[in-house]
């Protein structure tokens, strides 16, 4: 049974990471392949969206599917299925004393987390993404794990490019073409954060060295909810006359499911990952389908259920008395990606898993800390100087599984805007210098192009005329993707930049009368 | 398209070349073809006038050798599908590409350092998949590949250029006529810009003394300029279809000012409105002054 647990384990993981690495354009305009299938199917995710904000995509209802097996079958999506529950597993097998200390109650924290996530969904703020365990997985490898892995990969392999040996260069560039293949990204990826979202994650998964996966014990909301969802499953653990209360179980349960050497189980704790069954010295251990009652039933405590309950309710307040909150007001550098719905919405639905930021083509979409308040925490913005919004591209509205970025048309995506340039003056080389420089005009890509360039008559120190070509910005052709101030060569802040100005998702966010 | 279907085409094309005008024109062709400086030929199919055009200066034979290594550099620089008219048309790549294994290319590279991001570049433009099919050599560009080059120009001092180019054995430059709101127009000279590394956007400022900087370190084997759509309006990226006439012509040649200087005329201008053309013309890179140039016209 354990070798097919493993095997199964790393089944899904490999499909988790395949899909992971091939979130990434290919140049179509399509990626091929259902790379956000693992949100779709977390029924933490379905949930939270459902409550904050009264409607899902369709996608979203195959997590029905993992809602049922939960109710016949308990948490075996934890123990099988998980590929964060299989990184735990894996970084637990270094850990192979009990833990020291007995974690009595500790179990219970999941479920305070949850109902924290979900009053507070039904108050309207989207916070399950935070510690939803796909969601968290995939945000720490693409905006932090994956970076690094990709940064010394290439150091290794230009290093050894650099050092300009005949035979050493061949089988290195050979080594290198193959990994460039499968596993590395085409640029390097480079985030904002990704030193804090991934000591976040490297401490989650050390916490295994502690106790054995520790975070699928004491943390992970997911885990409560199906532990929730489990509580009439079919699939039980039962005990038959042979057992002599060894305490074996108890000492190797990696849900902390069994609690005492007589072998008393929490059906809502266990990973189904059936160990127990395998190591039990007598065979006294059974899984099967029966509709016996758990033998010990989820007990939180009610005034503790209150407080996370009321937890929830006042976050959502909490987080939103800020100055400037109101409408009116719009963070100029808060630059959404292209089909974002309007910021309340957004935020409603946005379960920062990071697709977005993993699949933009130039890396251009980074993770918020401050710019959408507290509670947009790790949402998706454009930083137009990394990278800018590519005009045909329309891949972060594909990978988005909640519908916070709307998938768009290309010709809806052509159409759509998500701010507007400034130029400054002042800065400008035609502008400032009389400098002949065209790069913004050049590389805008409206059909029409929303930067033209106007004849200026100008005269230099001395007094002698010339002629330069300035350039001005059309507001109402511009889309605000961005390009014209990555690509602007002026140094340090440039001359031409994107503010959020006049995004279409917005009706208030509006610089001219229309 | 296979092998049978391009000797087919081309001796097709090689046909029409000769026999509309008359009979001794095909003798005289092929005595004259060494003397043609700019050979401009139109007709409905990329393929047939791409090859008909090289055919016209001599053939493909008279550039390439067995062995060689070949860098054909078309446009490749923005995500626009063919009918945008940003990128090199694809069939007059692809054409060239076969072209030259006919003669015994080695190898044939097709890359650009793009504007736009690569990946979407190279597919949409359709030339990645064209070329791969005529059997080229299609990378991206590595940015670890550029090479400081000296270059004491006129403008430029030096800059890194891409070893690929530097080290082939032949190049053929293949540009897309179209508008620019510096250049004003960007034919040959400027598709070099596209094997140039570092921050190219600086060299707006003295954009036509760079340009000629930069062809002349490169100096290609061959021109071959696809006006078979050109944009004109809106370049060099395009994007709208109202902006593009389709004028299903190609321009061979191996001097790449009098190229450009003749693609200048397609837009109803000439060459000495082109700043690059008229200080390469100085520079002694090539001749702008097309009424001292052998043209040839073929219709097809």
């Amino acid at each position: 049974m354990r070798n097919l647990r493993r095997i199964t384990q790393s089944i899904f993981f490999l499909i988790f990471l395949f899909l992971f690495f091939q979130t990434e354009s290919k140049g179509g305009d399509e990626l091929g392949y259902p790379v956000k299938i693992w949100l779709d199917f977390d029924p933490l995710i379905f949930i939270s969206t459902l409550l904050s904000s009264h409607s899902v995509t369709k996608s979203l209802f195959v997590a029905l599917i993992v809602i049922v097996v939960t109710i016949f079958m308990g948490r075996i999506f934890c123990g099988w299925i998980c590929p964060l529950g299989t990184l735990h597993t894996m970084i637990g097998s270094f850990r192979k004393k009990p833990p020291a200390t007995v974690r009595q109650n500790w179990y219970r924290i999941k479920y305070y987390i949850l109902l924290f996530i979900l009053a507070s969904s039904l108050f309207t703020a989207q916070l399950a993404g935070i510690m939803d365990p796909i969601s968290l997985l995939i945000r720490s490898l693409s905006l932090s794990i994956y970076p690094l892995v990709n940064y010394m990969t290439r150091a290794f392999f230009d290093t050894a490019y650099h050092l300009h040996l005949p035979v050493i260069v061949d089988v290195s560039e050979f080594f290198y073409t193959i990994f460039k293949k499968t596993f590395l990204s085409f640029h390097q990826p480079y985030f904002f954060q990704g030193i804090f979202i991934g000591l976040l994650f490297l401490m989650l998964l050390g916490l295994n060295l502690i106790e054995r996966r520790f975070w699928c014990k004491y943390l992970c909301p997911l885990g409560a909810l199906l532990g929730i969802l489990s509580r009439y499953s079919l699939l039980k653990r039962s005990i038959s006359e042979g057992c002599t209360s060894c305490g074996v179980c108890e000492t190797m349960c990696s849900g902390g499911a069994v609690v005492d050497k007589d072998g008393t189980w929490r059906g809502a704790e266990c990973l189904y990952c059936m160990d127990c069954d395998d190591l039990c010295p007598y065979n006294a251990v059974n899984f099967g389908f029966t509709a016996r009652k758990d033998a010990a039933s989820l007990n939180l405590g009610r005034r503790n259920v209150i407080i996370s309950l009321l937890a929830g309710i006042f976050i959502v307040p909490f987080l939103r008395t800020r100055p400037l909150s109101g409408s009116g007001y719009f963070n100029r550098k808060l630059i959404r990606p292209p089909g974002s719905l309007d910021e309340r919405e957004f935020l409603k639905k946005c379960v920062r898993c990071g697709e977005c930021m993993k699949v933009c083509i130039t890396n251009g979409l980074q993770p918020t800390l401050f710019d959408a308040g507290m509670e947009g925490i790790w949402t998706p913005k454009l930083v137009p100087r990394v990278g800018y919004c590519e005009y045909r591209c329309t891949l972060c509205g594909q990978v988005c599984p909640t519908g916070a970025i709307r998938r768009l048309t290309l010709k809806e995506k052509e159409k759509t805007k998500i701010g507007v340039a400034m130029i400054d003056k002042g800065r400008c080389l035609p502008y400032a210098f009389s400098t002949p420089c065209v790069v913004c005009e050049e590389v805008c890509p409206t059909p029409k192009k929303s930067i033209w360039l106007e004849q200026v008559l100008v005269r230099d120190r001395d007094g002698k005329d010339m002629i330069i070509k300035q350039p001005r910005v059309d507001i109402d052709l511009c889309v605000g993707c961005g390009t014209c101030e990555m690509f602007c060569p002026v140094k340090g802040e440039p001359a031409i930049y994107v503010i959020s100005t006049n995004e279409s998702r917005s009706t208030d966010n509006k610089l001219l009368l229309d | 398209m296979n092998r049978r279907d391009f000797i087919k085409t081309t001796l097709i094309a090689g046909l029409s070349v000769s026999i509309p005008i008359n009979l001794d024109s095909l003798i005289g062709n092929l005595a004259a073809s060494e003397t043609v400086d700019i050979a401009v030929v139109q007709g409905i199919s990329p393929a047939m006038i791409t090859t008909a055009a090289v055919n016209a200066i001599g053939g493909i034979s008279r550039f390439i050798s067995r062995g060689d290594i070949v860098v054909v550099k078309p446009n490749i620089g923005w995500d626009r599908t063919p009918e945008q008219a940003a990128n090199t048309n694809p069939e007059v790549v692809s054409t060239i590409v076969k072209m030259c294994y006919e003669a015994g290319a080695r190898t044939v590279k097709v890359f650009d350092r793009t504007c736009n991001d690569p990946r979407r570049c190279y597919k949409q433009s359709g030339i990645a998949d064209a070329a791969r099919n005529a059997g080229a050599d299609v990378k991206y560009v590595d940015e670890r590949k550029f090479k400081n080059v000296r270059l004491d120009g006129l403008a430029l001092k030096e800059w890194p250029l891409y070893t690929e180019i530097l080290e082939a054995d032949k190049v053929i430059n293949v540009p897309i006529a179209k508008t620019h709101g510096l250049a004003t127009l960007t034919l040959g000279m400027k598709n070099w810009m596209g094997v140039m590394g570092g921050w190219r956007g600086r060299i707006h400022q003295r954009l036509d003394k760079s340009l000629v900087d930069i062809a002349k370190a490169i100096k290609p084997t061959l021109t071959i300029l696809d006006a078979v759509r050109i944009l004109t309006a809106n370049g060099p990226q395009g994007g709208s279809v109202n902006d593009v006439r389709l004028l299903n012509t190609v321009i061979s040649g191996t001097d790449q000012v009098a190229i450009d200087s003749f693609g200048a005329t397609l837009f109803g201008l000439t060459g000495d409105d082109l700043g690059y053309v008229r200080i390469g013309d100085q520079a002694g890179l090539g001749v702008m002054d097309l009424s001292r140039l052998k043209i040839k016209k073929i219709i097809m």
